[in-house]
C-alpha cells in the first residue's frame, strides 16, 4: 500500500509542481458561481447564522454546515467536466 | 526496479479512478471552505447582511419566474396592440404609428412642410384652371362634363387613399427624401404613375386633365411639354418635349387629338409615320383607342424608353388598320360610335 500512497503522492507533487491543481481550482470556482451553487450556499450560510447568532458564529459552525451541503449540491456536468480534466492529466502523467 | 517500475505504473484503473474522485472531492473541499472564511469574515466584519433590506422590500423585488413574462414581472409584446388616442385629432392610432402619425398631425417634422406646400399648390391649380375653363368653353358646365369632373375627384381620392397605403412602404412614398435620380432633372417631384401638373409646383396627386383645360391653354402647354395623355389617369405627361417616357409619334398624336389636325406642330416631327392622313374623325378614332384599347399605346409607366420603342411599333400597325377601316364609319357617325363604346365625350377643338 505504501506504493500506492507513494505513487499519489508523486502524482500530487507532479499536480501543483505543473500547476494543473490552480488551473483546476480557478475552473471550479468559476463554474460554481456560474451555475449558481455559490448562491445557494450563501443562502444556507444566512440561515445558519440566524439560527447560531450573528457575535457567535465560527468558523468551525460555517464548514461543519456548509461543507456536506455544498459536496451535495455541485452539478452533474462540473462534476463530469473536472473529472475528465483529472483523469486527463493522470493519464498523461502517471504512466 | 520492479517495485519502482510498478510505483509508477502499475496502476490499474480502479486505483486511477480513485484517485482522480479524491483530487476532485479535496477540490470541492477547498471551495468549500474558501467560501466559509469569506461568510466568516463578513459577518465578523459587519458587511454580510448589507445588501438585504427589510422583508416587504425583498418581496416587493423578488425575481418573477412565471412563463411569458421576464423576470422583472413585465410582458414581452405589450405594447403591440395598444391604441393611443392623439391628442390633436382624438383619433385612435396604433401605437407603433403613432410617432409618425403625430408628426403629420402636428405639421412638424420634414414631410409635413411638403405636403402641405403640395396640397396648397394643387388646390391653386385647380382653382385657376376651373375658374379660366368656364369663363372659355361652355362644354364644361354640360352634362358630359361633369362626368369628367367627376372622375377626375374621384381619381384624386383613390390616389389619396392609394398614396396613404402606398405610404407604409418608403420605397413608393413620394413625399420621402429617397427618390429616383432620374426625377431631379425636373423641378417638380414625381410619382412613378403620376403626372406632374406644371413644372414650378409640387403637385404630385393631379396632374393635368386636358378637359378642363381650354384650347389656348392647351397650345401653349403643348408647345413647352410632352403632353402624351397617360392611359391610366387620363392625364397629361408635363415632362419636356423630349421626355423618354413617350414617343415623338405619341406627342405628335396628342396634338393633333386635342387641337385639330392642322395643329400638330412638334419640333421634330415624326417623318416615318403617315402625316397626311388625320382628320377629326380620326382625331375621335385616335380618342377613343387611346382610352380603351388594351394594348395601350401610351404608357404612364416608369420603364422609359423600351416600353415606348415597343407601343411605337405596336401603334403604327393598329393606326393603319382602323384609319382604313373606320374612316368610312365615323364621316356619318361622330359620337363615340366607333366601336369601343364608353361613356367618353371625345373633344374635338
Amino acid at each position: 500500500m505504501s506504493k500506492d500512497s507513494k505513487m499519489r503522492a508523486t502524482i500530487n507533487q507532479k499536480l501543483t509542481e505543473m500547476g494543473e491543481r490552480e488551473r483546476l481550482k480557478e475552473l471550479l470556482r468559476a463554474k460554481l458561481t456560474e451555475c449558481g451553487w455559490r448562491d445557494q450556499l450563501k443562502a444556507h450560510c444566512k440561515d445558519v447564522i440566524k439560527e447560531k447568532g450573528l457575535e457567535h458564529v465560527t468558523v468551525e459552525d460555517l464548514v461543519v454546515e456548509i461543507t456536506p451541503k455544498g459536496r451535495v449540491l455541485v452539478p452533474d456536468s462540473v462534476k463530469k467536466e473536472l473529472l475528465q480534466r483529472i483523469r486527463a492529466f493522470l493519464a498523461q502523467h502517471a504512466t | 526496479m520492479k517495485m519502482e517500475d510498478m510505483s509508477l505504473s502499475g496502476l490499474d484503473n480502479t486505483k486511477l479512478e480513485a484517485l482522480a474522485q479524491d483530487i476532485y472531492s479535496d477540490l470541492v473541499e477547498d471551495a468549500c471552505l474558501g467560501l466559509c472564511f469569506e461568510v466568516h469574515r463578513a459577518v465578523k466584519q459587519g458587511y454580510f447582511f448589507l445588501d438585504d433590506t427589510d422583508q416587504e422590500s425583498m418581496k416587493d423585488f423578488e425575481i418573477v419566474d412565471q412563463p411569458g413574462v421576464d423576470i422583472f414581472g413585465q410582458v414581452y409584446n405589450q405594447w403591440k396592440n395598444k391604441e393611443c388616442v392623439c391628442p390633436n385629432c382624438n383619433r385612435s392610432i396604433a401605437a407603433s404609428r403613432f410617432a409618425p402619425h403625430l408628426e403629420k398631425c402636428l405639421g412638424m417634422g420634414r414631410n409635413s412642410s411638403r405636403i402641405a406646400n403640395r396640397r396648397i399648390a394643387s388646390s391653386n391649380n385647380m382653382n385657376n384652371k376651373s375658374e379660366s375653363d368656364q369663363e372659355d368653353n361652355d362644354d364644361v358646365n354640360d352634362n358630359d362634363w361633369s362626368y369628367g369632373s367627376e372622375k377626375k375627384a374621384k381619381k384624386r381620392k383613390s390616389d389619396k387613399v392609394f398614396l396613404h397605403s402606398l405610404k407604409q412602404h418608403i420605397p413608393l412614398n413620394p413625399n420621402s427624401p429617397r427618390r429616383s435620380k432620374s426625377v431631379k432633372h425636373k423641378n417638380g417631384e414625381e410619382l412613378s404613375n403620376s403626372v406632374n401638373a406644371d413644372p414650378y409646383k409640387y403637385n404630385y396627386n393631379t396632374g393635368i386633365n386636358y378637359e378642363t383645360l381650354g384650347p389656348d391653354e392647351l397650345r401653349s402647354l403643348l408647345t413647352t411639354q410632352c403632353g402624351v395623355i397617360s392611359e391610366h389617369t387620363k392625364k397629361m405627361c408635363t415632362r419636356s418635349q423630349r421626355c423618354p417616357q413617350h414617343t415623338d409619334e405619341q406627342r405628335r398624336a396628342v396634338r393633333v387629338f386635342l387641337l385639330g389636325p392642322s395643329a400638330s406642330s412638334l419640333p421634330d416631327a415624326d417623318t416615318m409615320v403617315e402625316s397626311d392622313c388625320y382628320d377629326a374623325s380620326d382625331g375621335q378614332v385616335l380618342m377613343s383607342r387611346l382610352q380603351w384599347d388594351g394594348s395601350s399605346d401610351i404608357s404612364p409607366s416608369d420603364s422609359a424608353s423600351s416600353k415606348a420603342s415597343t407601343n411605337n411599333s405596336d401603334s403604327k400597325k393598329p393606326k393603319k388598320k382602323k384609319t382604313t377601316s373606320l374612316g368610312l364609319n365615323s364621316t356619318g357617325g361622330g359620337g363615340g360610335g366607333s366601336g369601343s363604346g364608353g361613356a367618353v365625350a371625345p373633344r374635338v377643338v
